[in-house]
């Protein structure tokens, strides 16, 4: 798992209860595209399954994150793109 | 951000039903997450306002803060902040977003 990666799933185990983690780097999607910075470390896929998620809606979910990796999505990661679910609703999408 | 910013923007939001903050133009958008919330928008067939804020440092940073947002792009549908491009695509497809406009009234039921 690369440097980065490492650092996202750290921040979320930290700071959520966290059923399930996914970190999948997307960035060879996007070689040579605005964004890639070169270290091939510039686009995630995040897929949090956690209670803390239970009635916030969509836009709180990922404002969550956002909050968390701050320090990442300002200087490191050029985008992140999120599925943020509930136990419930990971297991009904199964 | 300054007040003539934050003003600007909500002039735009107001006065615009559907308005996407993005990278490039509807046209000729330069981003693969804004493209991807211009093909959902022009499948629906709804008719939005783009505004690039590649064009415009200032809104660009002005966004963000705006809507207490990191990312672009953003839609506003009604003044209301709606989402990115993962909640947008999420919502196309499970029908929520065409649920949305036509509560607004944006789109005939």
């Amino acid at each position: 798992m690369s440097s980065i990666q490492n650092k996202i799933k750290q921040s979320l185990e930290t700071n959520f209860s966290a059923e399930y983690v996914d970190i999948v780097n997307e960035s060879h999607k996007h070689q040579g595209h605005a964004g890639d910075n070169g270290t091939g470390e510039s686009h995630f896929h995040v897929t949090l399954v956690s209670n803390d998620f239970e009635n916030k809606n969509r836009v709180a979910r990922h404002r969550m994150i956002y909050e968390a990796l701050d320090n990442l999505l300002e200087c490191s990661i050029h985008a992140l793109s999120l599925s943020l679910l509930t136990p419930e609703e990971y297991n009904s999408k199964k | 951000m300054t007040n003539i910013i934050s003003e600007r923007i909500q002039n735009d939001i107001n006065n615009n039903d559907v308005v996407l903050y993005m990278k490039g133009t509807a046209t000729f958008p330069q981003c693969g997450f804004s493209s991807a919330v211009v093909q959902v928008l022009e499948h629906i067939g709804i008719d939005f306002k783009d505004i690039n804020v590649l064009e415009d440092d200032e809104i660009r940073e002005g966004i963000k803060e705006f809507t207490n947002w990191p990312t672009i792009p953003q839609l506003y549908v009604k003044g209301e902040f709606v989402g990115g491009c993962d909640i947008i695509r999420e919502m196309f497809d499970n029908g929520e977003l065409l649920q949305l406009l036509e509560d607004k009234g944006l789109v005939a039921a």
